[in-house]
């Protein structure tokens, strides 16, 4: 019972870095209606800054954070200038197929600057591990969740009580009309992608110090993870994000104690193939009308 | 020839049947992120017939086709309700299963003292059929490169066929296909098992010629691979794929200065291409205007702007 509960609250730590990811995902989707599979390797290219900046200047944990995110945001502007901004109107597919082959350079690019499979990341520092009652916690791990909350907290402020908040969300209900209320919505989507790409930094980060082992697989594992969340969540929510997030670190973190790694990617995977043929609107799914108008609306 | 053509050569060949079971869901309007599913239960099952069963690679491809038209025709049938991005999603889903069901299987017998059967990430080996068959690699890569040609051959047929039509036309309005009595649900079951097959034979032959395959050549690179291809050489006809296939494969494998950036120059490329030609090189106007370029009755107008499957 202990180990149960052990697992749940790892899996809710790291399902909060997934979380973070599914946010970024769905703040693109909103108000493109475009699938950016470039958005975990422009993560990992921040990553990447970051790495180099810890290795040739022996920086501390701060400016590696700070350098991740400026990376994430930089290549976040290459990717939204090449494949969205640059593709016209009603070329969802070519603008999805561009991504992809964005992604594939900027992975390129990763590995012959860094040739070692493998590189160091700075850890946010020796800490204890917390108990409680038996539990364990790492303390990074909750210093994670708390980074993690404070984000949304911050985001939920943005989008609700600023005139920017409102210009991507008007963008996200119904971009044409946003248009004719004299919303710019290029400039809208050019924001939103910095943002996202901001948020996608900082969960690139905390995922990465509190697992300290820096990889070009990153941005694969950073695309799909973020992806499985939204899909779970619901496309387009940010609470659905943040409920598919925890429940994929809860089911992730149960089967790889259970029955190890393989079993663990294959439950992620069926989990989302279930969702979408029983539950394609996510947890955050509304009633059968309101989803069916809502599919129609962002596909 | 020399051996290093042959060997691209017949990789050109095996990737082409992928990448045209991406583009025949395209026609349907549905994408898929999934066709390296199939491709890869072609591998390994035309594997285990060859190499642990013992019969011959001709027997093992009907079977092979069959095994993944059925299986792709159950996926087809699951995800019937779902559309745009969440098909593609659902098929991702499918494959990476696929592949980790791979990674996860072991089962071996022992034939001539040796170890013969998938052996979870090590893979299926000894898949030795056309070396215990004295056929070189010349022979082969001219057996993919006719099967290719006829399977090239038949999209040709289908294309001009009324079956051609009803696909595009379920891909351009799924609504209009409807009221035109087209039983939308049978077709794009029928188009999705037809691809599981065609990518089957790509699996078939790479298995092959490979001699040995891991559940990771199966991964969901090859399937975004696939329906890049289609995009690049142009949607508006087979020759697309191909076009796409010997763009990546053929030119920058040939280019010896590009080797090690491949992938920085070609992912460049394909992006900029893209902004200029979001339907591909050869797109529906552009082939268009070369048929009648090369015709010369009297003109007709071109086909309306189609519509794109991502968008809708």
């Amino acid at each position: 019972m202990i180990d149960f509960i052990q697992n749940t609250l790892d899996g809710i730590t790291i399902g909060a870095g997934y979380a973070l990811l599914a946010i970024g995902f769905t703040l693109i989707f909103g108000v493109l209606r475009r699938l950016n599979l470039a958005y975990g390797p422009s993560i990992m290219i921040g990553v990447f800054l970051g790495t180099f900046i810890y290795l040739h200047f022996d920086a501390g944990w701060l400016p590696v954070a700070i350098a991740t995110v400026i990376g994430a945001i930089l290549a976040g502007i290459y990717v939204e200038r090449m494949c969205f901004w640059a593709i016209k109107e009603g070329a969802a597919l070519a603008s999805m197929v561009s991504t992809f082959a964005i992604w594939m350079q900027l992975e390129e690019l990763v590995t012959v600057i860094f040739p070692e499979r493998t590189y160091k990341f700075p850890t946010l520092g020796e800490m204890d591990y917390l108990e409680f009652a038996g539990l364990e916690m790492r303390a990074e791990h909750l210093i994670m969740l708390g980074i993690a909350v404070l984000m949304v907290g911050l985001l939920h402020v943005l989008l609700y009580r600023t005139r920017f908040g409102l210009s991507v969300r008007a963008v996200s209900e119904n971009p044409a009309a946003a248009r004719f209320m004299g919303i710019n919505t290029g400039r809208v989507i050019f924001r939103a992608f910095i943002l996202a790409s901001a948020i996608g930094g900082v969960a690139g980060f905390l995922l990465v110090a509190t697992d300290p082992t820096v990889t070009p697989k990153f941005g694969l594992q950073a695309t799909f993870k973020g992806l499985i969340a939204m899909m779970l969540g619901g496309m387009g929510s940010i609470p659905g994000a943040i409920a598919g997030g925890v429940l994929l670190g809860i089911v992730e973190r149960h089967m790889q104690a259970e029955f190890g790694a393989i079993m663990r990617d294959m439950a992620a995977y069926a989990l989302l193939f279930l969702f979408l043929i029983f539950r394609p609107g996510g947890i955050m799914a509304q009633g059968v009308a309101a989803r069916e108008a809502a599919a129609l609306r962002r596909v | 020839m020399d051996e290093h053509l042959v060997s691209i050569l017949t990789n050109i060949g095996g990737f082409t049947f992928i990448a045209l079971s991406a583009y025949l869901l395209l026609l349907t309007g549905e994408i898929s992120f999934g066709q390296q599913a199939f491709f890869g239960i072609g591998a390994y099952f035309s594997g285990i017939v060859t190499a642990m069963w013992g019969l011959s690679m001709w027997a093992a491809i009907p079977l092979t086709m069959l095994a993944a038209a059925f299986s792709a025709g159950l996926v087809g049938i699951i995800t019937i309700r779902l559309r745009g991005l969440y098909f593609s999603i659902a098929t991702l889903a499918f494959a990476e299963m696929v592949r980790l069901a791979l990674v996860g299987t072991t089962w071996q017998v022992k034939i001539d003292g040796e170890m013969i059967g998938p052996n979870g990430s090590e893979g299926l080996g000894n898949i030795r059929w056309a070396l215990d068959n004295n056929i070189e690699a010349n022979d082969f890569m001219w057996i993919v490169l006719i099967t290719l040609a006829i399977v090239m051959g038949l999209f040709f047929l289908m294309e001009r066929s009324r079956l051609g039509s009803i696909f595009r036309t379920i891909g351009a309005d799924r609504l209009l296909a409807e009221t035109q009595g087209i039983n939308v649900t049978a077709y794009k079951v029928a188009a999705t098992a037809l691809a599981g097959a065609i990518a089957s034979l790509g699996g078939i032959f790479y298995a092959h010629a490979q001699t040995h395959v891991y559940p990771e050549n199966f991964d969901v690179m090859l399937g975004v691979h696939s329906l890049a291809y289609g995009l690049i050489g142009g949607l508006g006809t087979a020759l697309g794929p191909l076009l796409g296939v010997i763009l990546d494969i053929g030119f920058l494998e040939a280019v010896e200065w590009v080797q090690g950036y491949r992938m920085i120059a070609f992912g460049g490329l394909v992006a900029v291409l893209l902004i200029f030609m979001p339907r591909g090189i050869l797109d529906e106007r552009r082939v268009h205007r070369l048929r009648m370029a090369f015709r010369t009755r009297k003109t007709e107008p071109p086909p309306a702007k189609t519509h794109d499957p991502a968008a809708s």
